[in-house]
């Protein structure tokens, strides 16, 4: 006996014995005798392999559980083999429609039955785990993807002489930041899904720096204006970086990184680098970066500068002494200003 | 003579019914048993003198099934050409098949509930 179960639902005992005397020595027999007890069944604790319904029953009949199965999803796991002594085209039809396997047509032929039942059984106990080895695969897959975007972003650190933290520090503040645009705006309305790739991808903002000199990275003085111009470079390089590697990631999220390494120093008035784009020629992706890099490059110490206080650096920003942002953005950010006061996007 | 003599007597394809229950000749004539109260429990001659015909199809369909798994080969032809016939719209002959048929019906439960 294995461990599989049938489930016979038909109101006519008789019936139900038939199909139990043919099926009972390979499976586990589960009777229910109209179709809320049928429904009953399929959310009790049981996993069912397969279903044998009849259609024409008291209480609820069998287009209704098959409605009730297409509203719960188990419909996809659970094959349902509809009972019927044939006629009623149209409700076979409607049956078929609502995700049916097949036919048993009374009065029932064991052999024909029993072989066609278990092949089909066979058949979605593959598929079902197929769909459970691609989930496992797709969710390895995510996560070397995250690990491979992180390691990279540790590496520019590293050249960077930052603690460590900074891409984590950009990569939740963008998140909390997009969250409150996306929940403001209709126009920036972003899928939370999306918002948290766009968080993953910030972590590589900065990736061109490892194309910057020491020497101009890691000055401790001021930059003279040649220093300055290939300094900017990283943004250039970061997108040219990532050209190089677009197949090791999510194609989104390749998407998404180039656009923030590359435009994560413009600004809304256009005098930002490197191609002076306007207003919402940024994305609001980028956008939201550049302000969450000015905020943690303020309040962080570098070779070249203290540590601001939280107050500070937003007055800093406020007054644009950081270069131009979007209104609204500055809006969102004074929005959720005592979490990041707190530092409570660090917490997960 | 016992039971399953009895119903092949009386038409019915017992050796059939007896392979659809796996050879469990117990059990089929448990289930056997069960007929008299199945059919006691339907009503399709009331249904055919209230003008209920989608009632009286819908308990001619169920007996009709039922007939058909026991292989009570006269009883499951009857109530075939029953419900075909209400499908067709053809009500007054299905009722006179239905009227034909109460007869036989009467015959085999009789047997039926003699063998107990």
């Amino acid at each position: 006996m294995t461990d599989m179960t049938i489930l016979i639902v038909d109101d006519i005992e008789i019936n139900r014995a038939i199909l139990t005397e043919i099926f009972k020595d390979e499976y586990n027999i589960i009777e229910a005798s109209n179709g809320v007890e049928a429904v009953e069944v399929l959310n009790g604790d049981t996993k069912i392999s397969a279903m044998l319904l009849d259609l024409l029953m008291p209480e609820m009949d069998g287009l209704g559980v098959l409605r009730e199965m297409n509203r719960s999803g188990q419909i996809k796991s659970i094959p349902v083999f509809l009972i019927t002594a044939a006629n009623s085209n149209e409700m076979l039809m409607e049956g078929y429609n609502l995700g049916a396997v097949d036919i048993i047509s009374k009065p029932f032929a064991p052999h024909f039955l029993r072989s066609r039942i278990n092949r089909v059984i066979e058949l979605y106990r593959h598929r079902n785990e197929l769909e459970s080895i691609v989930a496992e695969q797709v969710e390895k897959l995510n996560r070397m993807n995250q690990s491979v975007i992180e390691t990279l972003a540790t590496v520019i650190e590293f050249r960077d002489c930052e603690s460590g933290e900074h891409v984590k520090r950009i990569s939740g503040l963008t998140n909390l930041l997009l969250t409150q645009v996306s929940n403001t705006y209709p126009e920036y309305y972003l899928p939370k899904a999306e918002i948290e790739k766009i968080a993953l991808a910030s972590v590589l903002h900065d990736v061109g720096k490892i194309a910057i000199p020491d020497g101009i990275l890691n000055k401790p003085g001021r930059l003279t204006p040649e220093e300055f111009e290939i300094m900017k470079q990283h943004t250039v390089k970061g997108g040219e970086i990532l050209q190089t590697i677009p197949e090791i990631m999510d194609a989104e999220i390749y998407e998404y990184s180039f656009d923030i390494a590359r435009h994560h120093h413009e600004r809304w008035d256009g005098r930002g680098y490197p191609d002076g784009l306007k207003g919402d020629e940024t994305s609001i992706g980028a956008q939201v970066v550049a302000v969450a890099d000015v905020y943690d490059a303020l309040t962080s110490e570098r070779v070249y500068k203290k540590a601001f206080d939280h107050d500070t650096a937003v007055k800093m920003i406020r007054n644009g002494e950081c270069g131009t942002f979007n209104e609204k953005l500055l809006s969102a950010f004074a929005a959720v200003e005592d979490k990041i006061r707190r530092r409570e996007w660090l917490a997960d | 003579m016992a039971l399953l003599d009895e119903l092949r007597e009386l038409g019915s394809n017992v050796d059939e019914g007896l392979e659809r229950f796996m050879g469990n000749a117990a059990l089929y004539e448990r289930m056997l048993r069960k007929l008299p109260d199945t059919v006691k429990k339907t009503d399709v001659g009331g249904a055919f003198a209230n003008g209920e015909l989608k009632e009286a199809e819908e308990q001619a369909h169920a007996l009709k099934g039922a007939t058909g798994n026991l292989s009570v080969t006269p009883l499951f032809e009857g109530y075939t050409k029953v419900v075909d016939l209400l499908r067709a719209g053809q009500a007054d002959q299905a009722k006179a098949v239905y009227d034909g048929l109460i007869p036989v019906q009467e015959q085999v439960i009789a047997c039926i509930e003699r063998s107990e």
